[in-house]
């Protein structure tokens, strides 16, 4: 009874429910009742709700403190070396030699970047692949066995993603490709990989949140299941899609342990994919243990723009789903 | 008016302890016997091990290590701010007349090392710096295969990187694109799979799964270090002002003991005293 959605418009406690259905069967008499019970909340259960209230209140702080602590923290750390470096030298300067005092993040943020278009470009057609099978084409046996398989990708510790990278997939690529195997290619695919579960996972859901009626008037007008899939599936499932993909991308340039076992670290812009690179988040695991001066404050300030980074792809998320509500 | 008398009565009461607890610090400096060991980073490892080890054995002495670089070490055992001093170079002409007495404790060689595979097997010391400096890319320049050579750096943070720039590179620069790996093992065993790869780690941890290349020569050996024939080795020294005294005089000699000199040293790396030589 309680669970019955057509009364429950409202959260209404279940013996109001109770009340409502005796009133239904029998109008005249009990029309006093139901009223009662809504006047026997005692002050206790005021008390206990606007405990829960402030309880979960406090959760959100929680969270938002944290935020907030990390970036002010990071931004006095980081802050100093805008000033000694200058803003321009910092981010648009070409050599990385902290130890001789030269602060270019250039070569990082552009193999950052490499890092990441790489793997959204092999990662995001397999995850969205993947998505489109688990959504619409598996039986539901091969479904029990894809998706927690999918869910346990998501589940493994990078530093294995980085070991296996490094003692199996490494060896593989500099046999074939020649080279040590430190390098984008290497990196591009464990990333391409750990990607998987986020895109494919959220893609999943947007495509299952496609009203059924839609389905059915695209077989009903005799399209077939590839043309339901690309003409009219995934434009109606594009917005959450899209967001998906850039949270991948999100997962990708901030992944660093996996990233840190297969990139060689080596403060360039490769000549070539096969060749070492150190990126925003590898730098910070390979030089804080012995940075002193403004080398940490250097680092610091490649956290701040690791947190920029961050804090526009989910502004990018906000804006595109605001978007898609008012086209929608 | 209360709250100041509260604030007041803190503070008061803070001090106080402060006193108190300096007050500990000093009657303890006074009833234990202190040996100060500052210098080289590269020597931390053995110095730090001996110190606790050494503090174990003898209760009521305190052994303080820290690691600030050679030249910072042997600066502060002149001017008496240390007891001894320890550095991973030799005395410059400048500094021999200040008094120093040199006690080596370990010797430190660095092997190149490259695949099993490489049919090189020698090299000088110039064609290793063009190599780690990124001017000779082939292997065919060194009479080798023509085969690109597939450099292995350490970070900035290993010492054995250091000595590798004191020692062969004498002033220019790494290639910057190389290899990073933060590790002797991972450098060991990239270039146990590669058969491009070149890379460098302390003797020590040299195996069969990679080959120490001849260098002007002379193969790395212990024997080789000990005579100071092979080229990428440097002795480590402790340094006191005039000869070891007291518990100074102890605690080098604990180092030089077997305890320390077949144990600590070989895990960290490093070759004993005693090793190679006739």
């Amino acid at each position: 009874m309680a669970g019955d959605p057509d009364l429950t418009g409202h959260d209404v406690a279940p013996e109001m429910c109770a009340d409502t259905d005796a009133a239904l069967r029998a109008p005249e008499p009990p029309k006093q009742p139901p009223r009662r019970a809504l006047m026997k909340i005692t002050p206790a259960t005021y008390l206990k709700e606007a405990a829960l209230k402030n309880l979960f209140l406090l959760c959100a702080f929680v969270a938002v403190a944290g935020v907030a602590l990390i970036f002010i923290f990071v931004g006095i750390k980081g802050w100093p070396i805008f000033g000694k470096v200058g803003l321009l030298n910092f981010l648009g300067g070409a050599t990385w030699l902290p130890t001789q005092g030269h602060f270019g993040i250039l070569p990082l943020i552009v193999n950052s970047l490499l890092a990441m278009t790489g793997a959204l470009i092999l990662g995001g057609p397999l995850a969205v692949g993947t998505a489109i099978f688990l959504s619409e084409v598996a039986s539901p046996r091969a479904r029990a066995i894809v998706r927690p398989a999918v869910e346990l990708l998501a589940g493994i510790p990078s530093v294995v993603y980085g070991f296996f990278g490094l003692v199996l997939l490494r060896p593989i690529i500099a046999s074939l490709f020649g080279g040590l195997g430190f390098g984008l290619l290497t990196v591009w695919l464990i990333l391409a990989v750990m990607i998987v579960p986020t895109i494919a996972t959220l893609t999943e859901d947007a495509l299952g949140s496609v009203p059924e009626g839609i389905r059915e008037a695209s077989y009903s007008m005799g399209a077939t299941k590839w043309q339901t899939i690309w003409r009219v599936l995934l434009p109606a499932a594009k917005i959450g899609i899209i967001d998906a993909i850039i949270l991948g991308m999100g997962r990708a340039i901030g992944e660093t342990m996996a990233v840190v076992m297969v990139a060689g670290n080596a403060g360039v812009i490769p000549d070539g994919i096969l060749k070492p690179f150190l990126t925003l988040t590898t730098v910070i695991v390979m030089d804080m243990p012995y940075a002193s001066g403004d080398h940490t404050t250097a680092l610091f300030g490649i956290a701040i723009v690791l947190f920029i980074i961050s804090m526009l792809f989910v502004a990018a998320i906000r804006v595109i789903s605001r978007f898609g509500k008012q086209v929608g | 008016m209360r709250r100041i008398v509260v604030a007041l009565a803190g503070t008061a009461l803070m001090l106080a302890g402060l006193l108190a607890l300096s007050g500990c610090a000093a009657s303890t400096t006074a009833s234990t016997t202190q040996l100060t060991v500052t210098g080289s980073t590269t020597l931390l490892p053995i110095a730090e091990v001996s110190a606790e080890d050494f503090m174990a054995a003898n209760s009521g002495t305190r052994v303080l290590v820290s690691g600030v670089g050679s030249s910072a070490g042997i600066e502060s055992v002149t001017n008496g701010t240390c007891d001894i001093g320890t550095s991973s170079r030799e005395l410059k002409p400048a500094e021999l007349s200040l008094g120093l007495v040199d006690t080596p404790v370990a010797r430190d060689a660095i092997a190149v090392i490259v695949n099993p595979g490489n049919p090189v097997t020698s090299l000088n010391t110039s064609q290793v710096a063009d190599i780690f400096s990124g001017k000779v890319r082939n292997w065919k320049e060194v009479g080798g295969p023509d085969l690109e050579i597939g450099l292995v750096n350490r970070d900035e943070a290993s010492g054995t990187r250091q000595a590798f720039l004191e020692l062969v590179m004498k002033g220019r620069d790494f290639d910057p694109t190389a290899a990073v790996l933060p590790g002797t093992g991972q450098v060991r065993s990239v270039v146990a799979q590669s058969r491009i790869a070149v890379g460098y780690i302390s003797l020590g941890f040299v195996d069969s799964s990679v080959k120490a290349i001849v260098i002007d020569g002379v193969a790395p050996t212990p024997a080789t270090v000990a005579d100071k024939s092979y080229p990428v080795s440097r002795v480590l020294h402790f340094l006191t002002k005039g000869e070891p005294q007291g518990l100074a005089k102890q605690f080098i000699d604990y180092v030089l003991s077997p305890t320390i000199q077949d144990s600590v040293v070989p895990d960290a790396g490093f070759l004993p005293m005693s090793a190679g030589v006739k």
